[in-house]
């Protein structure tokens, strides 16, 4: 104890409550610290923050250095490049008979100012005018012979059974296993089946930075120098490729035709206890399915139900659709699967029925890698905000199977389109010197969907005249050019802008039994006893199948050594098969019609070339506007009328002949080419940043010599070669 | 400010009595536990929660961007400086919940310091007794002084403690001190008589922990806030105040005595690292965001 008298307070009091009352009147920043949660975190955090930003900058200056040394004696040269940052703006599916329409009507200003900026020419696509097969000729530069995605679907050659074509993903054999637990010793394998190199990856080589958003066929994401988002075929969280869930009072014995999953509620009438159902816990023997519990309480009186879901609580009115909600489901201590979902009541009146979207994994916390560099998707996500992140994000099969409505649909459509823009405007802001690449794909989601309304006569069109959405198609053309007016006002000098598609529109009225067609002419058997109403051609005897249909344009041969059980012997019996059913193909009629139901059947060899040429459809068709393959062929259903009407929602299509259905392409400098194709954009873009594209790439550089508009770059203006830098 | 002090203790008292016979740790978590839940609530009720989320989700977005555009100097600086602009807009939004947070925990500090800062005195420990008189107390003409001016004062020692000095005047600071010596810690009282009044101060050392205060506020407004653990001297008497010296006391968690470090009593460590501990670990439970 002190010895001496002292008339000050001992200083533990001092610096206690004094201090703390001192600061009730200063409110000094100091004084967080005694505050402990909240504000004290708030201050421990922020001085965080700025030490961690500091030292990260500090880090990365002094590192440059050494890595431009790096750079400069690992580079590859270029030559003098034209361009500073080339922007691509991809409107899937943007149809160009449309889109001239309505630009001569005066509604596309922007997209006529661009065309008359620079030019406007209609694109060629390519065998068949499919999103994953042009957009990855699009990335290659080359013939998909050479990249290996001829459809959304390729088969397995033992089975028959379908199989995604892009992307492979592996099961995990080898656990270490705990009573109940079991640990993985390894990840499952993900692999991307696209082969070839995007253009991206090949100026990454030259340390030219590229931003690759929402690219169909980027799942696994390419890695590279950049940063690249993936898009179709990333699954949902159930490892399909978008199934939505739906909880209802209503009985049904039936299922969902496409990817749903009915959910009868029981109890009530007021209350229900359920759960929603994640993916497989891998961690548990037997592998059952994880899940969160689901609360639901109606007040119908009020018009209210209120849903206790993964600790949040959501008051929903009928039709109304949340925002995203995260879902954690717990499948170890410690180990979490994210996913995220959008909620709606659609029924709340005898009756209860709630609708799940997809759910989406967490862009912040994906279960599966989404994004190259690994953390760029979570990034994103804290830029923007939470997106959606399924390849096929728009939920299609839930209004086909009018679990939603329309309204619905283009609500998650422009929702997700204006996710996209964010995430695109934020690229285009980091944007120094490279490529950004963007694809919207509601153009196409939206077409699909409400052709029956934009064309007079569509068999799913009953109501048209009444329909509050009648004009959807043409609104998301105005739409998309006031993208296009927004991305050109952010445009610099030395930029190159094109806007472009995969492939044009047509109607879907009427669908064709490929496999049904096959059968009747004696190509496709039955197993004894079967009628081919069974999906994926099980009931088809392949001992005595000479050719069947798989996807959505292909017909295989089964070919001796090559299908699991195939007969026909490849060579001359194979060519004269492929020959005689092009023969008696092309030029189908629909006598119901009198129509044309097929104008063409390519042969494979004669629109591919390349070393996986041997994985293509052995032909590939080309329907008539209006037709395409039916919804059962599609499913591997053989039996059934050839021809028949589609009363689906999902309404317009474009897998038919692809010189019925080119894209558009727009550039805000003239191209030196007049009949310009997907394939020619890569070694544009190459040619645009110096490089030379490689000689296997099969399109041609767009432009001959720089466009007199482009002003020089920068780094042109500096002298003649560069290093990357 | 008497009232409100006089309930407050006996809140206190009445909260802290289980632990009084229990190591002083036990009786901070329980407090910071209490004051991370208590804060919490206060804290998402006052502050812009969706405001707060976008500042952080902008920093992070900065600290990711600075790891990806790191070959660019611009966008290096870029990020940097959108970083600092969302870490002061985190900290505004902080200042809010802040106001309303403070005040009731300034109440709650006080008290606590009194129960957990000081430790109980030992046989043979010394300390100093000083009581200030008010400013003009000679005028008053009830306090008896000496030819030089000292005011006559009388101690009135409880057993146990005795007193090693005379009284010393310092006129300058108009204090009266005495140097006292333990033999026998307990709850006890010291009295000081002056003239026909008796001022006392407690000086308790019974159990290992009880409230005790260094100071026994007079009239002073500030020194009754900040010294809440007595009453008052009486508005009507001549001293300001009365002190006693008091050693800070050290709280002993498993594998770390916490001391007092630059002045920071070592309750007030440990509670600020127990109550943020335990505010990480529940603000998802209460669905907080700081």
């Amino acid at each position: 104890m002190p010895s001496v008298s002292s008339v000050e307070a001992p200083r533990s009091l001092r610096t206690g409550p004094l201090l703390a009352a001192a600061l009730v009147a200063l409110a000094a920043a100091p004084a967080e610290a005694y505050v402990g949660p909240g504000a004290g975190i708030a201050l421990l955090s922020s001085v965080g923050v700025v030490l961690v930003t500091l030292l990260l900058a500090i880090a990365s200056i002094l590192a440059w250095p050494f890595r431009a040394l790096w750079r400069l004696l690992t580079g590859k040269k270029t030559a003098r490049p034209w361009a500073r940052r080339f922007i691509s703006v991809g409107l899937d599916g943007q149809d160009p008979l449309l889109t001239e329409r309505l630009m001569a009507e005066g509604k596309l200003p922007n997209l006529k100012r661009l065309a008359e900026q620079g030019c406007y020419h209609r694109i060629r696509t390519t065998y068949p005018s499919m999103t994953p097969v042009a957009w990855s000729s699009y990335s290659t530069g080359v013939n998909p012979g050479k990249h290996n995605i001829f459809d959304f679907l390729d088969r397995d050659r033992k089975t028959y059974l379908p199989v995604l074509s892009s992307a492979e993903i592996g099961s995990v054999d080898r656990f270490l296993r705990l009573g109940k637990w079991k640990i993985p010793l390894r990840r499952p394998e993900i692999r991307l089946l696209r082969k070839s190199r995007p253009f991206w990856s090949i100026l990454g080589d030259y340390r030219i930075w590229s931003t690759v958003l929402r690219m169909p066929i980027t799942f696994p994401p390419d890695r590279f120098y950049g940063a690249e988002l993936s898009a179709m075929s990333v699954p949902d969280l159930l490892g399909s490729q978008g199934t939505f869930l739906f909880f209802t009072t209503r009985r049904s014995d039936s299922k969902f035709k496409e990817g749903g999953q009915r959910v009868v509620l029981e109890g009530g009438p007021d209350r229900f206890s359920t759960v929603v159902r994640g993916p497989e816990n891998i961690f548990r023997a037997g592998d059952p399915p994880l899940e969160i519990p689901m609360e639901i309480e109606l007040d119908r009186a009020a018009g209210r139900v209120r849903i206790r879901l993964d600790g949040d609580e959501h008051l929903l009115a009928p039709r109304q659709l949340t925002g995203w909600v995260k879902l954690t489901f717990r499948a170890a201590p410690t180990v979490k699967v994210q996913g995220i979902t959008r909620l709606m009541v659609t029924e709340l009146d005898e009756h209860f029925s709630l609708y799940l979207s997809p759910i989406n994994l967490d862009p912040e916390s994906p279960a599966m890698p989404i994004s190259h560099p690994s953390y760029y998707s979570t990034y994103m996500a804290k830029k923007v905000g939470t997106y959606s992140t399924l390849g096929l994000a728009e939920d299609t099969w839930a209004l086909n199977e009018k679990v939603t409505d329309d309204a619905t649909f283009l609500r998650q459509s422009y929702d997700i389109d204006t996710e996209r823009q964010e995430m695109f405007f934020a690229a285009l802001d980091k944007l120094d010197r490279g490529s950004l690449v963007c694809v919207f794909d509601g153009t196409d989601r939206i077409q699909h969907m409400f052709w029956r309304y934009h064309e007079e006569g569509h068999p799913a069109g009953a109501g048209r005249e009444q329909a509050a959405h009648r004009h959807a198609v043409e609104e998301v053309y105005l739409h998309n050019d006031r993208l296009v007016g927004k991305v050109m006002s952010k445009l610099r000098r030395d930029d190159v802008l094109i806007v472009l598609s995969d492939h044009g529109f047509t109607s879907f009225r009427r669908g064709v039994n490929l496999n049904g067609w096959l059968l009747a002419h004696g190509y496709l058997a039955l197993k004894p006893g079967c009628d081919g109403s069974t999906e994926w051609l099980r009931d088809v005897d392949w001992s005595r199948t000479r050719a069947y249909a798989q996807g959505l344009t292909g017909i295989f041969l089964n070919v001796e050594g090559r299908e699991g059980e195939g007969i026909v012997k490849p060579g001359a019996e194979a060519r004269a098969l492929r020959k005689e059913l092009i023969q008696k193909l092309s030029g189908l009629r629909d006598d119901e019609r009198g129509e044309v139901g097929i104008n063409q059947v390519y042969a494979a060899e004669d629109v591919y070339d390349g070393p996986y040429l041997v994985n293509a459809p052995d032909l590939i068709v080309g329907y008539n506007h209006g037709y395409r393959v039916s919804w059962d062929c599609a499913t591997g259903v053989a039996s059934g009328p050839l021809f028949q009407d589609n009363l689906k929602a999902w309404s317009g299509d474009h897998c038919v002949d692809p010189n019925l259905v080119p894209g558009v392409f727009f550039c805000n400098h003239a191209i030196d080419k007049r009949d310009p194709a997907l394939i020619d954009v890569a070694p544009t873009v190459l040619r645009l940043f110096g490089v030379d594209a490689p000689p296997h790439m099969d399109g041609k550089p767009l432009f001959e010599k720089p466009p007199a508009t482009l002003a020089p770059s920068k780094a042109s203006r500096e002298g003649g070669e560069t290093r990357a830098a | 400010m008497s009232l409100l002090n006089s309930a407050l203790r006996r809140l206190f008292d009445l909260l802290l009595l289980p632990f009084q016979s229990l190591p002083a740790a036990v009786g901070l978590v329980v407090v910071s536990l209490l004051a991370a839940v208590g804060m919490l609530w206060a804290f998402k009720r006052t502050s812009n929660q969706a405001g707060i989320e976008a500042a952080k989700r902008r920093i992070h977005a900065g600290i990711f961007e600075i790891r990806l555009f790191n070959d660019s100097f611009r966008q290096i600086w870029r990020a940097q400086a959108g970083i600092l602009r969302a870490n002061l807009t985190y900290l505004r939004y902080s200042l809010v919940p802040m106001l309303f947070i403070l005040p009731p925990l300034v109440f709650v500090v006080a008290q606590l310091q009194f129960q957990y800062a000081y430790a109980q005195p030992a046989a043979g420990d010394r300390t100093v007794l000083e009581a200030t008189f008010a400013p003009g107390w000679e005028k008053a003409g009830t306090v008896p002084a000496s030819a030089s001016g000292k005011p006559r004062a009388t101690l009135e020692l409880p057993a146990g403690l005795v007193a090693e000095t005379p009284a010393l005047w310092i006129p300058s600071q108009r204090t009266l001190s005495w140097r006292l010596r333990v033999e026998q810690p307990g709850d006890q009282t010291i009295g000081i008589r002056i003239g026909d009044r008796l001022y006392e101060k407690s000086f308790d050392g019974s159990r290992p922990l009880e409230r005790r205060s260094p100071v026994r506020p007079g009239r002073s407004w500030l020194d009754q806030f900040v010294y809440p653990a007595e009453r008052p001297l009486p508005s009507d008497g001549v001293l300001d105040r009365v002190t006693v010296d008091l050693e800070p006391a050290a709280v002993a968690l498993p594998g770390w005595t916490v001391r007092e470090m630059a002045g920071v009593p070592a309750w007030m460590t440990v509670f600020f690292l127990l109550s943020i501990v335990f505010a990480f670990a529940l603000r998802r439970r209460f669905g907080v965001t700081f």
